[in-house]
């Protein structure tokens, strides 16, 4: 079972975020209100930071009880998170954490080393599937905790129809609500967009790089692929064998073209690499690398094969280099 | 041509400070890298499996550390003169020494079908087969 964190404002998060291996994932949550436990709830779902090259993605939840809930969020200033000022969701969310007697809210941080890994693995987990499953997770982990979940509002990733199969497949016993736009239709999906948002900028702002390096004024931008700031970042910040800092979604094709031009080249058997199909495929594969070379002058002599032993291992007597 | 291994014995003796990795790439780069900075430092006990996890380039990697045999010492050698041509004089210069390595796979646990964690058998197979002949009465 995974950590759970638990914040209670603005503040609390950021360090918490802070005091984290930004190479992991890591939730935080506020405290689950009782009346969330004994009166029938409404849940939101939405997630930041999906299309950037740089840092994590977040979901976020937030959740009440149902009664009055559009018009208590409302008041609260809860809509859609990009409508806003980064200033005006601070507040809101410090807002958000001073009702805690009736709203609660979790966020699950993915780290872009988790990202990478996900999208990079040897079967292909997209995405969309990784979305699905941190909004599946927050669903499970919110009602694990005790709260009266009944209603369940998401901003669509994909298909709404299939990913709202998905969902009432997983939880039967909940309405569920997939829809485009829902953070600004739905309060309580534009509280938990306010959340996901705050906490990735938050992370992005302040991250820490392991591999130790230095940039001056922060200055690696909004992460977006366009976004001139982050285009120099990514331009001046690469190591030719290791490529980027793990800030960096190597996933993003923006990413790998930039490493393909300026990095080293590295290439291996089981390594896809979609772009390079059809005539571009000049690369030769890693396993020519350990072929003998034939020498085509000299006729080749009788070779005694070598036992399947020492095939298997690789192992080949060696008398030059 | 002719090769000469030059063992200077402080090196050969000197703690075992190397860690040496074996990826699953081909990587075209054949000098010093930033490997504490970008590769060691986010290296980790894997928290589902008893494998080590670490990523290169975002590829997901699966390490296990593989000891040297008692008995044995993995060495480091470097070749300081480009050789020209087939038949020059080569020298190699005892650079380190070591006595694991971490070895890792793309997305997958290193087991018993790894060449590398299988051809430590032959250490023990050709003691056993050299004991033997050289008990031989002739």
């Amino acid at each position: 079972m995974e950590e759970i964190h638990t914040a209670s404002n603005v503040t609390e998060v950021e360090s918490c975020i802070r005091s984290n291996d930004n190479s992991r994932n890591l939730i935080i949550s506020s405290t689950i209100p009782e009346s969330c436990k004994s009166q029938p709830c409404v849940l939101g779902i939405d997630e930041a930071g999906r299309g950037p090259v740089l840092g994590p993605m977040v979901y976020g939840t937030a959740y009440c009880p149902k009664d009055n809930n559009e018009e208590l969020l409302k008041n609260l200033g809860c809509a859609d998170s990009k409508a806003l000022t980064e200033k005006k969701r601070d507040d809101i969310l410090d807002s958000i954490c001073k009702e805690n007697a009736w709203l609660g809210w979790m966020v699950e941080i993915i780290s872009p080393n988790v990202i990478c890994n996900s999208m990079l693995r040897r079967q292909k987990y997209s995405l969309n599937e990784v979305s699905h499953d941190a909004a599946i997770g927050l669903i499970r982990k919110v009602i694990a905790a005790g709260v009266n979940v009944r209603e369940v509002y998401v901003d669509t990733v994909g298909p709404p129809e299939s990913y709202k199969k998905k969902l009432s497949e997983i939880f039967p016993e909940l309405i569920i609500t997939v829809a485009s736009k829902a953070d600004s239709t739905y309060p309580v999906v534009g509280a938990a967009s306010i959340c996901a948002k705050v906490s990735r900028d938050s992370a992005l702002k302040s991250w820490t790089f392991q591999e130790g390096i230095q940039i001056e004024n922060n200055a690696w931008g909004s992460g977006y692929p366009g976004d001139p700031v982050t285009k120099k970042f990514l331009s001046e910040n690469i190591d030719p064998v290791f490529g980027f800092p793990q800030l960096v979604r190597f996933s993003w094709s923006t990413a790998s073209k930039i490493l393909k031009e300026k990095a080293v080249l590295v290439e291996g058997d089981e390594i896809d690499d979609e772009e390079e199909e059809g005539e571009n495929k000049k690369t030769r594969s890693i396993r020519n690398f350990f072929k003998p070379k034939a020498d085509e002058n000299v006729e080749s002599p009788v070779v005694e094969e070598r036992h399947a032993f020492f095939k298997e291992r690789c192992l080949q007597v060696c008398e030059t280099l | 041509m002719s090769i000469t291994l030059n063992i200077n014995t402080d090196v050969l003796e000197s703690p075992k400070t190397s860690s040496v990795h074996s990826m699953p790439f081909y990587i075209d780069h054949d000098g010093p890298a930033n490997v504490s900075k970008y590769f060691s430092s986010y290296l980790k006990p894997s928290s589902s499996d008893n494998a080590l996890d670490a990523s290169f380039r975002g590829l997901p990697l699966k390490g296990t550390s593989i000891s040297v045999p008692d008995g044995f010492k993995g060495l480091i050698f470097t070749e300081t003169n480009q050789h020209q041509a087939e038949d020059d004089e080569r020298n190699f210069f005892l650079k380190d020494n070591f006595n694991k390595i971490t070895y890792w796979n793309y997305d997958k646990l290193p087991s018993k079908n790894d060449a590398i964690v299988s051809a430590l058998d032959w250490i023990h197979i050709s003691q056993a087969v050299s004991i033997l002949v050289l008990n031989q009465q002739w």
